[in-house]
């Protein structure tokens, strides 16, 4: 047995030295790409964002410094106004809807023995489809002249009717996404202790009351993930809007990410269009901040 | 300003032209300016992006566009990316920002090119045009509404103007006649109405922008070019109430449901389902721009996917106001061909634009193969419009031919009218029309937008009223 010089650790090791500046370097190696590519695409835009913000430019050729002109007509305008309407609508609608079809989903889906998987794979088919595949065929069953509704006999123009094309876009965003929803809850409650079913049984409690004391807090983390993503995507929400209405009829369904690509590419005011992202990137980072402080008080315990 | 400073040549026939190419091509191509490669140098790769959609359309580009042009200019070779419209602006907005992009930029209306044009991202095209003597060949009001500063920044792609397309047969089985003036118009729409018949078919379902088709039609044929003229140089204001008066006119027909069966309607059925609705008589009339002649044909007709009997036709819009000359067609341009200030190959991109313009034989030809799409504003006379061309094709391109030389012609809004008072005006009419806006704090917004644009210097040079000398 030899035993180790006392001072052995405290003196560097050349060649230890190298070998971990190689391994750092061969690190860095296969980091860089993807650094490189997320400088150029994600960080190079944010900050030309952050400057054009502050500019009148208009999508194209010089801009002109303006200062927070931007910032200050955003808190004016009152399309904004309609449009963060609008995202709060489509916040409580998104958040509500397919949560709770998709815990009743994924519910009713732990109860059954038999098609188990057919049912997860037929829930799950909307969320798949392309947003561009399931907005067209939505617009198309809801026209007012041949669409579903007529065929029921209504020749109401949902996508048409300013009071209601909002919420039409939203049922069919629900309508894609509860599915999915459904298979993730499922998937968390499957992770559920079935000795606590057991447990809750003998002390009598029911179906619901089982649901409520021991399957709601056992899936508590997945729905806290789902509810921050939601939030998150309530606010950027876009495609099936802009595909089924683009905004319209008159504004009536305009969220501020739809409001912001009429102001660049419609209006010709991309500096605005500019601030307006930005300011809606603040938000989201607002949300995500009072996520982590929930989380660090163990809110999603 | 009214004086009548039109080129005495006419501007379209197109179509007809086919006829002479096919009777004397050498001749015609030699006519062509540089066209037979002569006067052009360039070689390589050429870059365009285009908005042309469905396979037999890009199918006749590419063998009867690009494949000609490459027969023509064996050293060229082009590579065409094909785009949806609502995209390609987008996108090659985007690209000349970044200074990349196509070599020939197929560009938007003329005031919105203008626009790229301030930014210098477009080749100063007035070397080209005077070595060729584009002049010559192009129809002059079409080029000035692409000269800035004495340079011209693009050419002009398609000849547009609004008609009033109606189903014929239906029309020939109810003994309607073609209404000249508004109590004729509106007479018919009341019968047609009554009889659970859509007087007028109209969507922005498909295109956001086709509330400025309507408005161009309710300004042109109500408040008239004159006031129009007046009001897009400066004379008068949006404000005025012949212009008011139009809006309220059109917006009094959806609250009547003449148009499309009501307002919620023209805002969710899609254009595809009043066409066919058109063709099987469920709908009298469409008031559409002339390049919907290469589309209305797949709705009528027992070999088309129709599977009627039905067969159409058009008329001029008729007169809303008794003031107004009938007929009167609106007068515009379709989109625009430019060069990529950063193209890497200018001149053989310019080599194109002169054989597509300048080579008037397979001009002509295209005019006469496919209705609409390809007039290009070359000059040419009535007859020379070809034989074959479709009868009621022929018809658009004589009757504008007339329009000019007789000072009976209007201004399309995408021409015209700046970029963001363009929007507006389609944007804002949604407003109207759901009761958001009435018609005069439309016409308001509209002034003071055309106002500010008007002091930055984003209108294109006007079209001047008065007949052709």
């Amino acid at each position: 047995m030899t035993s180790m010089p006392a001072q052995a650790p405290l003196r560097a090791n050349p060649a230890r030295t190298r070998a971990r500046l190689r391994r750092g370097l061969v690190g860095w190696a296969f980091l860089a790409p993807l650094l490189i590519l997320n400088v150029l695409v994600v960080l190079g835009p944010s900050l030309a964002t952050v400057y054009y913000s502050f500019t009148d430019w208009s999508g194209i050729g010089p801009a002109t410094f303006t200062g927070f002109a931007n910032y200050t007509h955003a808190f004016t305008d009152p399309a904004v106004r309609e449009a963060l309407l609008h995202n709060a609508i489509w916040f409580v609608l998104f958040l509500t809807v397919p949560m709770v079809f998709g815990l009743l989903g994924a519910h009713l889906l732990n109860q059954v023995r038999r098609f188990q998987m057919l049912f997860r794979a037929l829930f799950f088919i909307p969320y798949i489809t392309a947003s561009v595949v399931n907005a067209a065929v939505w617009k198309m069953l809801m026209s007012p002249d041949s669409g579903i509704g007529h065929l029921l006999g209504t020749d109401h123009a949902w996508l048409g009717d300013p009071s209601t094309s909002l919420y039409s876009v939203n049922f069919v965003v629900d309508w894609h996404w509860w599915g999915f929803l459904a298979v993730i809850f499922f998937a968390a409650m499957q992770g559920v202790d079935a000795q606590l079913y057991d447990a809750a049984k003998v002390d009598g409690a029911n179906r619901w009351q089982q649901f409520k004391s021991v399957t709601l807090p056992g899936i508590r983390p997945t729905m806290v993930f789902i509810v921050l993503m939601t939030i998150i995507w309530s606010l950027k929400a876009f495609d099936y809007i802009y595909i089924m209405t683009h905004g319209g009829p008159a504004h009536s369904s305009d969220v501020v990410s739809t409001l912001m690509y009429d102001e660049a590419f419609n209006q010709y005011s991309a500096g605005y269009a500019a601030a307006l992202g930005l300011s809606m990137t603040v938000v989201t980072g607002v949300v995500l901040a009072v996520y982590q402080y929930l989380r660090r008080r163990g809110w999603e315990e | 300003m009214t004086g009548p400073q039109l080129s005495r040549r006419r501007i379209l026939s197109g179509a007809g032209m086919a006829g002479l190419g096919l009777a004397a091509p050498s001749l015609l191509s030699a006519c062509g300016g540089g066209g037979s490669g002569s006067a052009g140098n360039g070689t390589g790769t050429v870059n365009l992006w285009i908005d042309i959609t469905g396979d037999a359309n890009q199918k006749y580009f590419n063998d009867s566009v690009v494949g000609a042009f490459e027969k023509a200019y064996p050293k060229i070779t082009m590579k065409t990316t094909y785009y949806k419209g609502d995209d390609l602006r987008r996108v090659v907005q985007t690209a000349l920002q970044a200074r990349s992009g196509p070599d020939i930029v197929r560009g938007p209306s003329a005031t919105q090119t203008l626009t790229w044009s301030k930014a210098h991202v477009l080749t100063d095209l007035t070397p080209y045009a005077k070595k060729w003597g584009w002049d010559s060949k192009l129809a002059d009001w079409a080029l000035k509404a692409f000269t800035t500063n004495g340079k011209l920044y693009a050419l002009p792609m398609r000849v547009d103007t609004m008609m009033l397309y109606y189903n014929k047969t239906l029309f020939e089985a109810k003994g309607w006649k073609q209404p000249t003036n508004r109590s004729e118009l509106e007479a018919l729409a009341a019968e047609s109405h009554g009889q659970g018949i859509v007087p007028f078919g109209s969507s922005n379902v498909d295109w956001t922008a086709a509330g400025e088709w309507l408005m161009t039609v309710f300004w042109n044929h109500f408040s008239g070019p004159d006031a129009l003229y007046q009001a897009l140089t400066g004379k008068i204001q949006f404000t005025d109430p012949v212009f008011v008066d139009a809006v309220a006119l059109l917006k009094s027909y959806f609250d009547k449901g003449w148009v499309s069966g009501g307002t919620d309607k023209y805002f969710s059925v899609p254009s595809a389902e009043i066409g066919a609705n058109f063709g099987n008589g469920k709908v009298a009339t469409i008031p559409q721009g002339e390049w919907f002649m290469s589309n209305v044909g797949q709705y009528f007709g027992a070999k088309a996917k129709a599977k009627n009997d039905n067969d159409w036709d058009w008329m001029p819009i008729p007169a809303l106001r008794d003031e107004v000359k009938y007929p009167l067609y609106e007068m515009g341009i379709g989109g625009s061909f430019a060069i990529n200030a950063a193209g890497k190959n200018q001149d053989a991109a310019a080599n194109f634009l002169n054989w597509y313009y300048g080579d008037r034989s397979a001009a002509l030809q295209r005019m006469a193969d496919v209705p609409a799409t390809y007039n290009i504003p070359i000059t040419f006379t009535d007859s020379e419009i070809p034989t074959k061309t479709d009868p009621r094709a022929a018809r658009v391109l004589t009757e504008l031919n007339k329009a000019v030389s007789s000072g009976n012609y209007g201004y399309v809004t995408w021409t015209w009218w700046p970029p963001k008072s363009d929007t507006f005006v389609y944007q804002g009419l949604e407003q109207v029309l759901t009761n958001k806006l009435t018609p005069a704090a439309y016409c308001k917004q509209l002034a003071d937008t055309f106002t500010e644009e008007r002091k930055q210097g984003t209108i294109p040079q006007m079209m001047p009223r008065g007949a052709s000398q």
